[in-house]
């Protein structure tokens, strides 16, 4: 059956992704559902909650805080649309990366449209955010019962459709992207920043009141129209609707395209959009006088450039937007120094410091740069693999270089990358603190965005080892499963007080919270000399093993 | 003449899928060798442990006295190689794929660099993505040869290229060995292997069955007389001669088909005895021979295995 039609093979090539995704993303929605309980359980941890919720009002709009849905669906917030990557890497790949493999040729020699070729992908993939949505209501549905989360059934799984919806706007938006780019990586590049940019726009009118005109620019705004676990608030079948409608047209118009342009080509853009062409006469065109193709790590250095710049403008950008976000709500925060909650406890935990202090809730906001970062990281741990994987180092490894000297010139321009996103966000939040007239201690200012340096870092190095054995999907896929670990035990860790040998797995342990604390120098140390071990080993492996084809 | 490409006993598996087994030959200083076989015989696991791609489960390969695994960095300061899958970097131009790989091998002479484009009639200023199978070929054919190695070896290198270019690269490879390098290629094309190589390998199935100059190869020793009789004549009064290592008959009993080896003086006696229409004699082509070492018959192939 699997292999009888282009869905039925599009759909089982997903079954991993779908149990994956699925599953995973129902256990995050569990976590709050268990732990809520411990914060709302007392007239206290409410009140404190709410003055909290309007102070994080970035990650989603408070709506009964004091019932454990409530919670749940505040505490996941923005977390929930990290699924959204799913469909943005699986449009960017089922048109425009079979074309770059060559693959779509031979499928379009079939007696079928191209048309119908690219509905039963997109329904396949539009199937697999389903089961993906139905495996998350039902974990949610049967994972809460002993909790009296008091929805049912149907809200959860209507739950699980509204993320499916709004992941299949981004699924669309990827494969209409997709027919304007030369390859898979940019139009899922562009995607994840037009990601990353309403989920920036629906939270400014959260922010700023009397936003909402352009946060209603936004799919993620009528994503968080609905809230279907908190019954008292229900669902927004207008936002759905509006979710669905920009689904089929956005992948409406991809289809179009598709079936019209040049197989391999790409939509021509308006002579104004595009870019002036710079061919050099034939005869000129040696020596090219390039100084980033002199040598492993030059070349690796403008290979990574463009992504360099797009993710410093993101994790920047992001930090500048929380330092310019916590002052407005400075006065909400000093508020809970008087109110000796378990969520001050929980803030405390993650901020780690007194919440009294702006950068206390700044260091809980700030705990997500290094995951910003390692996520940065895995992308670049995943073109390493799939270089090796596709022969684009066969001929750089044909030359006198040795193969150390190829893995340690790519490690280097990453590590020159992570530092230049570490240093620029220093600067951006330095210059919004200081345009918003935010407090905050210098030193502990540049430990927090320097620090996570070493963390991208680690990841990057455990994923070049991984590469020595692990094909390139497997290999992304351990790396963002470990960051994902890592962040769920550093996220949950505190507040069901897990004990500190579990918590010290993550290595969120040891990026601390140094806004608040400092620099903490040791575990800093730690973190380099276990890059360092891992990259060795990487090193030594990649120097023995058979390069793949 | 000493050799410069040295295998013995060379052995990869992949988990348990065969590579090649016992892989042996040897290359001369000055040689174009060619390494013959189908798809999936073991050319190109032979061509890239040779660069150092692969590690051999077992056996010893050898450029220029130097182990390809232990001594690889040395090896590459000698060696070109084309790989057989062009893959590089889809968004760079073709010049700056060359400059690149020029720098990593310390800098090439850009005249010479020039020459190689124009012979190929490439255009280094278009983008890698944007090439065609055949330019993609030139690119990679180019920088196999600009920094004039002791050592080409080559994987399938006329594969999308047209016979004009083809041929121009046939004449690039005469113009190597002529200056005393070597090139070690494989292909499955035979008539090029035929007019450009001094000795040819085939491999099959991962085992070498056979390795000699091509002139050997084609084992001038064995060949085909067909004659054309007026009447029809007895295979048996032919297929016991001396010479003759088989007989069949064609034409409706009519004509003979007789595989030779050795002298025909018998043959051309025994025919005289009867109404002879045509006479001709021919040698197997590479071709023949090729197909012969791939027949699904093992016996043919056992019989085979031999180095001449």
């Amino acid at each position: 059956m699997w292999f009888s039609s282009i869905f039925f093979r599009t759909l089982h090539s997903y079954h991993v992704a779908i149990a994956g995704w699925g599953i995973g993303m129902g256990l995050v929605v569990l976590q709050p559902l268990a732990a809520a309980s411990t914060v709302v359980g007392t007239a206290a941890g409410r009140a404190s909650l709410t003055q909290l919720a309007s102070a994080f009002a970035f990650n989603a709009a408070p709506v009964a805080l004091g019932t454990v849905a409530g919670y749940a669906t505040w505490k996941v917030g923005v977390f929930m649309l990290i699924m959204a990557i799913w469909p943005l890497l699986a449009a960017s790949r089922t048109l425009r990366g079979e074309e770059e493999r060559g693959s779509l040729e031979v499928l379009l020699s079939v007696p079928r449209t191209r048309a119908r070729v690219a509905l039963e992908k997109l329904a396949a993939m539009w199937t697999a955010l389903l089961a993906m949505a139905a495996l998350i209501g039902l974990i949610v549905f049967v994972g809460s019962q002993s909790f009296n989360p008091g929805f049912g059934v149907g809200d959860a799984l209507l739950f699980g459709l509204d993320l499916a919806l709004v992941c299949a706007v981004f699924g669309g938006l990827a494969l209409l992207i997709s027919q304007f780019t030369v390859d898979r990586r940019r139009a899922a590049g562009w995607t994840a920043t037009l990601l990353l940019v309403f989920v920036v726009l629906d939270s400014v009118h959260r922010l700023f009141p009397g936003t909402e005109g352009l946060s209603r620019l936004s799919p993620v705004y009528y994503y968080n129209l609905s809230k279907p676990l908190v019954t008292s608030y229900g669902t927004s079948l207008g936002g759905m609707l509006v979710l669905l409608a920009l689904t089929l047209v956005l992948s409406g118009a991809a289809v179009w395209l598709f079936a019209r342009r040049d197989v391999g080509g790409v939509v021509p853009l308006p002579e104004w959009l595009r870019l002036p062409r710079r061919a050099a006469p034939r005869g000129r065109a040696l020596p090219v006088d390039d100084l980033s193709l002199r040598g492993v790590y030059r070349r690796s250095l403008a290979m990574i450039a463009v992504p360099t710049f797009w993710w410093t403008v993101g994790i920047a950008g992001f930090a500048a937007f929380m330092v310019a976000g916590v002052a407005q709500v400075e006065k909400t925060i000093s508020g809970l120094a008087t109110t000796g909650s378990v969520i001050k406890t929980v803030v405390e935990k993650v901020g780690g410091g007194n919440v009294q202090t702006n950068a206390t809730l700044l260091s809980a906001i700030f705990a997500l740069l290094p995951v910003l970062l390692m996520a940065f990281a895995v992308t670049q741990v995943s073109r390493w693999s799939a270089d090796e994987e596709e022969g684009r180092l066969e001929l750089v490894l044909s030359t006198p270089q040795s193969r150390q000297r190829v893995l340690l010139g790519r490690f280097a321009a990453l590590t020159t990358a992570t530092v230049l996103i570490g240093v620029l966000t220093l600067a951006a939040s330095a210059v919004a603190a200081a345009a918003v007239g935010l407090k905050l201690n210098g030193g502990n200012l540049a430990a927090a965005t320097l620090g996570i340096i070493p963390m991208g870092l680690l990841v990057a190095a455990i994923g070049y080892l991984a590469s020595g054995w692990l094909r390139a999907t497997v290999d992304t896929g351990l790396v963002s499963l470990l960051t994902a670990i890592w962040f769920f035990i550093s996220l949950v860790g505190p507040e069901l007080r897990w004990p500190d040998a579990i918590l010290r797995l993550s290595a969120f342990y040891y990026y601390g919270a140094p806004l608040v604390q400092g620099l903490q120098v040791t575990s800093v140390l730690g973190l380099v000399v276990l890059s360092a071990l891992a990259l060795a080993a990487g090193s030594w492996r990649f120097a023995g093993k058979d390069i793949a084809r | 003449m000493a050799a410069i490409v040295d295998v013995e006993g060379l052995t990869k598996s992949y988990g348990g899928t065969r590579g090649i087994v016992d892989v042996s030959f040897q290359v001369e200083e000055g040689e174009v060798f060619g390494f013959l076989g189908p798809n999936g015989a073991g050319k190109t696991t032979t061509i890239r442990l040779l660069m150092a791609l692969l590690r051999a489960d077992a056996g010893v390969a050898r450029i220029a006295g130097l182990d390809c695994w232990r001594d690889s960095l040395a090896i590459k300061r000698l060696v070109g190689y084309a790989p057989g899958e062009p893959s590089l970097d889809p968004d760079l131009t073709g010049g700056q794929i060359l400059e690149y790989l020029g720098h990593l091998r310390g800098g090439v002479d850009q005249a010479y660099l020039r020459q190689l484009i124009e012979r190929l009639d490439l255009d280094p200023t278009r983008k890698f993505r944007q090439y065609s199978q055949g330019n993609k070929r030139k690119v990679i054919l180019v920088q196999a040869l600009m920094h004039r190695p002791r050592v080409v070896i080559l994987d399938e290198p006329t594969s999308g290229l047209d016979p004009l270019n083809q041929h121009e690269f046939g004449r690039m490879v005469d113009e190597v060995g002529r200056e005393g390098r070597s090139v070690f290629l494989s292909s499955h094309v035979l008539s090029e292997v035929e007019q450009w190589c001094s000795r040819v390998g085939i491999i099959r199935e991962g085992r070498i069955v056979r390795i000699g100059d091509v002139a050997e190869v084609k084992d001038i020793k064995r060949y085909q007389i067909t004659i054309l009789f007026a009447a029809r004549v007895p295979a048996e009064a032919f297929d016991r001669l001396d010479g003759v290592v088989g007989a069949e008959t064609t034409a409706g009993g009519h004509g003979l088909r007789l595989t030779m080896q050795g002298s025909a003086d018998a043959v051309i006696k025994a025919a005289a005895q009867y109404p002879v229409v045509s006479l001709s004699s021919h040698e197997p082509s590479l071709e023949d021979i090729f197909l012969r070492y791939y027949e699904a018959d093992g016996r043919a192939v056992k019989e085979a295995t031999r180095v001449v």
